[in-house]
């Protein structure tokens, strides 16, 4: 069993009267257990210089993480998109099958559970053909 | 303006057979600019009873097609306890006692009414969650009575 850690930590000293601050830890476990998680994709990078919906993490396949991700078991799933913010018109949209999650504009990340299962596929749209890094990486049991 | 950062870190001595330390920091920015910052952010925390699949957090028009961030923790320690989060009717994931998700919220109003609304629901037991959204506006209600 490994024990992987995922902390989040939320701060603002403007935003209202008070300053903000919020910080959480969650220790990666099997569902509904206090088991670590013990498999990765390990961190990957892929880029993209098409405006084309394109598959990221693809539940058509038959092996690896598509077989392993199912909707009864546990799994995070991180990206970010590493280019420069830029004009910050440029932006990745990130879509579960289908639905549109929402945009990640240069350097923004995300960290959201993934239950998976058929069509589940995770999915990236990119606002126009400048090239655009995203590094992402699966937790999975 | 205000100055809102994003940190996420995730680590572990034991996973791989090398140390895994990764670190990010983002500053949460309006769409479409290059470094205005988010001004506006709704703080909840809700018990959420089981056996109903909830609305958390609304569409609406102005929300749509911009930078909104979305942060949602389960606060129950059992671990068996957990909430599924939805848009729409694809269900992203679960949230486990104590597990955490961040992630930007576009609210796509192109398709059916209610189809980017975050929803939740809770199973095994009610489930204390916490959550928050930092975003570009609200639509205000005008006063029945004004």
């Amino acid at each position: 069993m490994a024990t992987t850690t995922a902390t989040i930590t939320l701060a603002s000293s403007d935003i209202a009267d008070n300053s903000l601050s919020i910080s959480n830890i969650a220790t990666l476990t099997t569902a509904g257990t206090d088991t670590g998680l013990t498999e990765t994709t390990g961190l990957a990078r892929v880029k993209t210089s098409s405006g084309s919906n394109t598959i990221l993490l693809d539940h058509g396949l038959a092996a690896g993480v598509a077989a392993d991700v199912t909707a009864d078991k546990s799994a995070k799933v991180y990206i970010k998109n590493i280019n420069d913010r830029g004009d910050g018109t440029k932006f990745v949209t990130i879509l579960l099958a289908a639905v549109e999650i929402g945009r990640l504009y240069g350097g923004d990340w995300m960290f959201i559970p993934w239950s998976g299962g058929s069509g589940k596929d995770i999915e990236y749209t990119a606002s126009d053909t400048t090239e655009t890094t995203l590094e992402y990486c699966v937790f999975y049991e | 303006m205000a100055t809102t950062t994003a940190t996420i870190t995730l680590s572990s001595a034991d996973l791989l057979s090398d140390n895994l330390s990764l670190s990010s920091t983002v500053n949460l920015n309006k769409g479409g600019t290059t470094a205005t910052g988010l001004e506006q952010m709704n703080y909840h925390r809700a018990i959420i009873p089981t056996g109903t699949n909830f609305d958390l957090i609304e569409e609406s028009d102005a929300l749509k097609d911009n930078s909104n961030y979305v942060y949602i923790i389960n606060k129950n320690t059992d671990v068996t306890d957990y909430v599924i989060i939805s848009i729409n009717n694809e269900v992203i994931g679960r949230l486990y006692a104590g597990d955490w998700a961040f992630f930007p919220w576009a609210c796509d109003l192109s398709a059916a009414a209610n189809d980017s609304t975050i929803e939740l629901q809770a199973f095994t037991h009610e489930c204390v969650v916490e959550y928050a959204l930092f975003h570009v506006g609200e639509t205000l209600v005008t006063a029945a009575d004004s």
